[in-house]
């Protein structure tokens, strides 16, 4: 199975504090396969991603990718990983241009090649006329289009998407999901977070994770025929009767890569 | 720490010359970063530099303005490196650091492109009294100048260090301002930046030192140069500004810059290499960690 998953995470277990964030996380996407993660705030969620993409080392279990242990080959690993942010994650005193160089770059992309994938980047982003400005006065929507566009660039076999839409308008929503449809209907294997469940429902599988356990992991149709009751159900049905419907006020889990502890 | 097994070639110049160009390019956008160090100078060159100086006269033949223009070029290396680290505080957190630490690049090349980056940053900055040096008669040459820009790469490059250092360990923005005072301050005020570790303070009113007792108190390390009373710093504040590396590269380029200097020059040459080198050790130990912990 290793050797033909694009992502096998197998027993994933992350502490923070002693606080136990994720426990025995096990996921498998194989290529073209989309996978929406969805969970109460402090689930899990995003120390999920941390660890698949490298962000994070788990305390217990592996993650391999391409069949590459992301332990021991984390560089290799990443080569094939396009990740997208919770958040933007841009330096706004440059221009796009000067972010997909960089990111060619990091990348060790050919020289020669760069300036066409750049140009192709910045127009299938619809960003052509604006890839000389300055990123600081770009709206969510242009910010997100080119962190897609970045996040492709390299051409990575898995799209790690945490919750993409976060703070985007309706119509850059549309917009944004327009993309993401376009990658996964190209069979482009795409792992999201979210917590729009409309969203979650147009994915092949949906996994619902709470106090950092995947609860349950199946089709959406499969998910609300057996948690939602009847076919009819929603997911929001599934999801509350796995999740219940208090309000989850404990603090956020820490962000991964962004913070360190000590497990 | 994990071993990792397939860190790619640690030099990836691409990565250094890109990394480097975004904080510079970022520097040159910030207007209040040149402005910071602009007004560092009047205020310490100038305002105090004259003001005391009226009191003081010289310092081992210099005057006040003089003598402290190389420290206010290190306190301006010092605030520039400082403020380079501080960017990784919110780049980790809502910038571009979390895309670099995600992708193949080599770690080392990253930390480089940060350190380069942030000595470059430092030079430039701490460039900016030099503009002063003819308004308090301090005649600058080729060699000097180099000398002097060197060190300041070398010094800028290991504050960077020590500051991403102090960033990674950090979880808020105002955490970094007060951790980043606690060490500019002290190396700044233990480097010998505003005076000397002994030596002659000339005030108002003193005779001028005959020759040859100048000559005498030379033979003794003590440099004589104008009229006044001899100083030497108590033991422990000269133990503490000689643990201070800081002081060996003032030092340095106080010699290049005025031709005087009270510490080993082969010692500032050993710390202009050495510092760096650890410094770099430490951030590339802590970008890792961001990763690995």
């Amino acid at each position: 199975m290793i050797g033909a998953a694009i992502l096998e995470a197998s027993n994933l277990g992350r502490r923070f504090g002693g606080r136990e964030v994720v426990s025995g996380l096990s996921l498998t996407l194989a290529k073209g396969d989309t996978v929406a993660l969805i969970g109460p705030n402090g689930a899990g969620k995003s120390t999920t991603l941390g660890m698949l993409t490298t962000a994070l080392r788990p305390d217990t279990g592996s993650v391999h990718i391409g069949g590459l242990d992301a332990r021991r080959n984390p560089h290799q690993a990443r080569a094939l990983l396009g990740v997208l942010f919770q958040e933007p994650a841009l330096d706004d005193s440059m221009t796009p241009r000067e972010t997909l160089h960089l990111h060619a770059a990091l990348y060790a992309l050919p020289r020669r090649e760069v300036p066409a994938l750049i140009a192709d980047a910045l127009d299938g982003a619809g960003l052509s006329e604006a890839g000389d400005r300055k990123i600081r006065g770009f709206s969510g929507g242009m910010k997100r289009r080119l962190e897609l566009a970045r996040a492709l660039m390299h051409t990575p076999r898995l799209l790690v998407l945490d919750e993409p839409t976060l703070g985007l308008d309706p119509q850059g929503r549309l917009d944004l999901w327009g993309r993401i449809g376009a990658l996964r209907a190209s069979g482009m294997a795409v792992l999201m977070t979210t917590h729009v469940l409309s969203e979650a429902d147009t994915f092949d599988r949906v996994g619902i994770i709470d106090k950092g356990r995947l609860l349950a992991l199946d089709s959406p149709d499969a998910l609300k025929r057996v948690h939602g009751g009847s076919a009819d159900a929603s997911l929001d049905d599934v999801f509350f009767a796995l999740t219940g419907k208090a309000l989850r006020d404990t603090a956020q889990p820490v962000r991964p890569a962004l913070v360190r502890r000590r497990a | 720490m994990t071993a990792v097994t397939d860190i790619p070639a640690a030099l990836d110049l691409r990565v250094i010359a890109m990394l480097w160009r975004r904080e510079v390019t970022a520097y040159l956008s910030d207007r209040t970063q040149i402005f910071g160090g602009v007004s560092r100078t009047v205020l310490w060159l100038v305002i105090l530099g004259f003001g005391l100086g009226a009191t003081l006269r010289e310092i081992e033949g210099y005057t006040y303005s003089q003598y402290i223009l190389p420290g206010v070029m290190v306190l301006n290396v010092l605030f520039a490196s400082m403020q380079s680290a501080f960017g990784l505080v919110y780049d980790r957190k809502h910038g571009l650091l979390r895309q670099v630490l995600v992708s193949p690049a080599p770690p080392l090349s990253v930390t480089l492109g940060k350190l380069t980056g942030g000595a470059s940053i430092a030079v430039l900055q701490g460039s900016i009294p030099l503009l002063f040096a003819p308004l308090v008669g301090v005649p600058l040459s080729v060699p000097g100048l180099l000398i002097a820009w060197a060190v300041m790469f070398a010094m800028g490059f290991a504050l960077t260090g020590v500051g991403v250092l102090i960033a990674t360990r950090i979880k808020g923005l105002k955490g970094f301002g007060s951790l980043s005072n606690g060490v500019i301050q002290p190396l700044y005020f233990l480097s010998g930046s505003i005076f000397p570790l002994k030596g002659i303070v000339g005030g108002i009113g003193f005779l001028d030192i005959p020759q040859y007792l100048r000559d005498e108190l030379r033979q003794y390390g003590i440099y004589a140069i104008g009229g006044g009373w001899v100083v030497e710093l108590p033991l422990w504040l000269e133990a503490i500004v000689r643990a201070n590396p800081i002081s060996y590269q003032l030092d340095l380029m106080r010699h290049a810059l005025l031709g005087f200097h009270q510490l080993p020059l082969t010692t500032g040459v050993v710390v202009c290499v050495a510092f760096p080198v650890a410094a770099l050790a430490l951030a590339q130990w802590s970008l890792l960690r961001l990763t690995q912990d």
